[in-house]
Parts: structure tokens; C-alpha cells; sequence
């Protein structure tokens, strides 16, 4: 919770409604992101990102599991996130728990596709090693370090940015006599293959505060919001996935506006992202 | 029951290629005063879906909560035993609950009981696709039997996309009221046994919860799967058009309650 005075609800609101808000930016334009990857050495993947004050770090774990009977050519992903109580004290003993829910129910639902798999940022069969017996399976876990407003777009970020730092082992695949047996597996660790990362979409979390809406919100920002839009946008510009948060309800054409909006701010996002991402990796391997 | 059927173009054309989801007309019930004890309730059967919610309060809130000048929603959804074919597979109740809280609390008036809370707490019976929807639904409809003070009643309806590369019209199967016969169950139980086929044809999902009466309003909306602007934008005409029906629907069984306790 933000202990605000009136004075500061109105210095806000009023900003916002001038287009110049208390930082300094604009309605439309996100704090300046900063990616760093590779940071847990057990992971198969990893990475941090900053969002101003927002910090969050993303790992990828892959492990190899049993594919589920109903989709036997797929690996499987799953997605948690932690918010740990370092990053706010209502997060401590089961305070995070709702939005840590939230979150993995939102970052799921923007990631993973509909029931079937389409349209889902991760190649899911990619994961695949034989179909019906083995499959990779993926833990994608995210932990809220430091928290000042849009955790959900920072951690779309840090996944999309930690997939793209995974490496998954090669497997070989023993030739087994019967087709009832679990084959045998060879994981290589020398080899490793890289995870296809460009249709993995970027979020943009619209607040709405008084008339306006905004990208970015500050955790200021957010208690003065009556509703938010979150919107998952890949690079065909296509909206994989959508989330609204806040009780209030939104007239159907402001929505659809807020959704294009989005999907303009979303472009930049996502050019800057990458070109963050890249940074990054060259940096990781220079060192 | 209370509405007559109406077929439209791309649903008929959907069929066709569907014909294993042929269901045959499902039943659609909506009845308030399911439990004597609960401050208000409802009972929706939509189809093979069976759900039942029952509205305690405003009653006080518990001791631990602090003081708050608005009225407190709790909402809880869960699933039964046997909901489901395999025994206790249902969905994740725990986002449910939490998508029930944020698509009534729009609608409440929380002004109106002050330092107390509202318990919802929704039972789906069976789940035979779209549970959520038609727990939101009844749930609203429970709330205003129990005479909690509410903005408007809230309908919710969700479409299921179907085929990527297939032009709208031919990708979508209804799960809105008034065109029951077409719908695809999200949880593809009730089409015998589970079968990859019908799971595999879903390829994104739209669910709006929406008030109407005054002003269109949308309290709630989620999307999964990979979707182009056009087609949200029709999506979304189609379920605001089927939720102002199911609203009316809702009204009209208020309505018949509320005349039957006078006679």
C-alpha cells in the first residue's frame, strides 16, 4: 500500500492528465530497462531486468518429464512466480501469495497459447525428444526482487530474455528394442541448443488514471488507477493474450483503443528489448 | 426456455466441419433460492454445466481485518469431487476465484455495507465447459437475490477460436446462450471421453463479463491464444451482443421470482 497525501493524488493525477508525469515522462513512455543475463550459473537460463525501481529476475529450468497422454508431441512449461518478502513487507508469510497468483495466472495465460498450443509464444514441441515418452519439461520461475509498479511487463520481459539466454543439452536417443520401454537417454553436455525466442511476445500493462491511460505505471501510479489493461503483443503484431485488472468496469471502445495503443507502444518495446537482450549476451560472453 | 434460438451464418458453416460437436439442444436453467439458509443464491444449469452459488451477508467481517469504510467481496469458487471425469481434476479454482472477485466487484456497491463483508461462494457441480462464465452469471443472479445493492447485474459469456489460418467466420464456436447448440466445451469432457481431437481444436479463448442496463460496461476480460484486431473486435460484438441477451434472461428470472413471492 502507498500511504499518499490528497496534495500528491492530484499532483498525479493532474500530470498524468498533462502528459507529464511526476518523473518526468510522458504518458506513453516506459522507464529505461536495463537486461543483464546469465546470472544463475545452476540455471539453463537466466536473466534480470530493471524497470526503474522494478526489479526481477527470471530462470529457466528444463528437466526431462513425461508428456502428458492427451498431447504427446509437446513438452510441457510451467510458470510461478515468487514475490519475495524483501521486495515489500505485505509480501511476507502468505501476503504474496494472491499476487503471485495473479501473475503466474497472467504471465500463463500470455505465453503459453490457448488449450491447444497454438499461438503460444514457446514452441512447445520444440521440447519434444520421443513423442509419448519423453519430452522436455520447463520451469520458468520468476522472483520480484524489488518492486515499484508494472511487475507484470518486467517479468515478461525478464522470461522472454531468459529464454533467449537458455540452453537446452542435446539428448541421443538409445535405440530401444521395444516400443513399451522407456528408451534410453544420453544428455550431452557440450552441445546445446538455443531456444527460438523471436515469437515470444512482450506485455504492455495500460493503467488507466482519471480519462488517460498509461504505460509504465510507478507503484504511485498504480494506487491512483481504476483499471488496467495487460496486453500480450509478439512481432507479427498479433495480441496473444490478454489480462484486465481492477474492478472498474471500461466501455468496450476504450478498450479496444487501449489494444491498439498498446500494440503501437508494444513495437518500441520490443525493439528496445532485443537490442537490450543482444547487448547483454555479448556482454555475458565477453567476460 | 426463455429465448429463441438463433442461427447464425458462421456457426452454421462451423458445424459442418465439426460435426462430432453436435450436441444436441442443451438445457439452460437459472433459478434463484437454491439454499434456504444462504442469504441469496442461484442455481445455473447451462448445458452439462452445473454450478450453484450461494451469498452470505453482509455479515461481519472477521476480527483479524481492519477497519474499512467499503464493504469487503469475498469470493471463493471451487470445484467437486466429481465434477469431472477424471475425480478431482478440476480447474484452477484459486485464479477463478480471484477473476469471480474482479468481475463482481465493478458491479457492487461496496459503499452500501460498510465494515462488513459479502461471502460468495460458488460450487460447479459438474463442469462441462465454460464454468466460468456461468458461475459469474449466477453469481451475480444470487447476489441480487440476497438484495445486495449492485450497479447492474453482471453477464458473462466466452467464445472459443478455432483454426488459425481459417477465416473468422469459420472459426468460432459458441458458447453464449443463445446459441448453445454450437458450442465447443472448453473442458472437452463432455464430448466422450477426452479425446486430443476436440482439445486440439481450441486455439485461443475470449471471455467478457460485462454490465448493460445503462451503460455497456466491462468489468472483466480475458484473452488466450494468438489473435489479430479485427477479430478480437468481432469477438468481442459477438459476446457483448449474447451477454445483453443473457441479461435480459437474468432480469426475467428475477422478475418471476420476486411475482411468485407475492402471489
Amino acid at each position: 500500500m502507498v500511504g499518499l497525501s490528497v496534495g500528491e493524488k492530484h499532483f498525479i493525477q493532474g500530470g498524468i492528465a498533462q502528459d507529464l508525469r511526476s518523473d518526468g515522462r510522458k504518458r506513453l513512455t516506459y522507464r529505461p530497462i536495463s537486461v543483464e543475463t546469465g546470472i544463475i550459473p545452476q540455471a539453463n537460463g537466466s536473466a534480470r531486468v530493471k524497470l526503474g525501481a522494478t526489479d526481477v529476475i527470471a530462470s529457466v529450468k528444463a528437466e526431462l518429464g513425461k508428456p502428458s497422454p492427451f498431447q504427446p508431441d509437446r513438452g510441457k512449461v510451467a510458470i510461478y512466480v515468487d514475490c519475495s518478502p524483501t521486495a515489500a513487507p505485505i509480501f511476507e508469510g502468505r501476503g504474496g501469495e494472491e499476487l503471485s497468483a495473479e501473475l503466474s495466472a497472467a504471465l500463463q495465460r500470455s505465453l503459453l497459447g490457448g488449450k491447444s498450443g497454438t499461438g503460444a509464444g514457446i514452441d512447445l514441441s520444440s521440447l519434444s525428444i520421443v513423442e509419448g515418452k519423453i519430452c522436455w519439461d520447463l520451469y520458468i520461475d520468476g522472483l520480484v526482487v524489488s518492486s515499484d509498479g508494472n511487475l507484470l511487463d518486467a517479468l515478461g520481459a525478464a522470461i522472454k530474455a531468459a529464454l533467449s539466454n537458455t540452453g537446452i543439452p542435446k539428448v541421443n536417443v538409445a535405440a530401444s528394442a521395444s516400443s513399451d520401454e522407456q528408451p534410453e537417454v544420453d544428455i550431452s553436455d557440450e552441445e546445446y541448443l538455443q531456444f527460438d525466442t523471436s515469437g515470444v511476445p512482450v506485455i504492455v500493462t495500460l493503467t488507466k488514471v482519471g480519462r488517460h491511460y498509461i504505460v509504465d505505471a510507478t507503484s504511485e501510479e498504480e494506487s491512483q488507477m481504476s483499471s488496467a489493461l495487460s496486453v500480450s503483443i509478439n512481432r507479427l503484431g498479433r495480441i496473444c493474450g490478454l489480462t484486465k485488472r481492477g474492478g472498474a468496469g471500461l466501455d468496450p471502445s476504450v478498450i479496444l483503443d487501449m489494444t491498439s495503443v498498446a500494440k503501437h507502444v508494444s513495437e518500441q518495446l520490443l525493439n528496445n528489448l532485443e537490442s537490450e537482450i543482444s547487448a547483454a549476451e555479448a556482454c555475458e560472453e565477453e567476460s | 426456455m426463455f429465448c429463441s434460438t438463433i442461427l447464425t451464418p458462421h456457426a452454421l458453416i462451423h458445424l459442418h466441419l465439426l460435426p462430432s460437436l453436435q450436441a444436441p439442444a442443451p438445457r439452460k436453467i437459472l433459478r434463484t433460492g437454491a439454499v434456504n439458509s444462504a442469504s441469496g443464491s442461484a442455481y445455473a444449469e447451462f448445458g452439462n454445466t452445473k454450478v450453484i452459488v450461494s451469498v452470505f451477508g453482509p455479515r461481519e467481517s472477521k476480527k483479524a481485518m481492519m477497519y474499512s469504510d467499503v464493504g469487503r467481496l469475498n469470493c471463493n469458487v471451487s470445484y467437486t469431487t466429481f465434477a469431472t471425469p477424471v475425480r478431482g481434476q478440476g480447474s484452477d479454482s484459486k485464479e477463478f476465484s480471484s477473476i469471480l472477485h474482479k468481475a463482481l466487484e465493478g458491479a457492487i456497491i461496496l459503499d452500501s455495507f460498510p465494515k462488513t463483508t459479502v461471502d460468495v461462494f460458488a460450487l460447479v457441480l459438474e463442469s462441462g465447459g465454460s464454468d466460468l462464465p456461468v458461475v459469474i452469471s449466477c453469481a451475480s443472479l444470487a447476489l441480487a437475490d440476497a438484495g445486495i445493492m449492485m450497479y447492474d447485474l453482471v453477464a458473462s459469456v466466452s467464445v472459443l477460436k478455432i483454426g488459425l489460418g481459417l477465416p473468422f467466420g469459420l472459426g468460432y464456436a459458441f458458447q453464449s446462450l443463445e446459441a448453445r447448440q454450437f458450442w465447443i466445451p472448453e473442458v472437452s469432457s463432455v464430448v466422450h471421453g477426452v479425446s486430443g481431437e476436440e482439445e486440439s481444436y481450441q486455439d485461443g479463448s475470449l471471455m467478457i463479463t460485462c454490465m448493460h442496463l445503462l451503460v455497456m460496461r466491462i468489468t472483466q476480460l480475458t484473452i488466450t491464444g494468438e489473435w489479430s484486431t479485427p477479430k478480437i473486435h468481432e469477438a468481442m460484438e459477438l459476446c457483448l451482443d449474447a451477454c445483453s441477451k443473457l441479461g435480459k434472461i437474468m432480469r426475467l428470472c428475477l422478475k418471476e421470482t420476486a411475482s411468485a413471492s407475492q402471489e
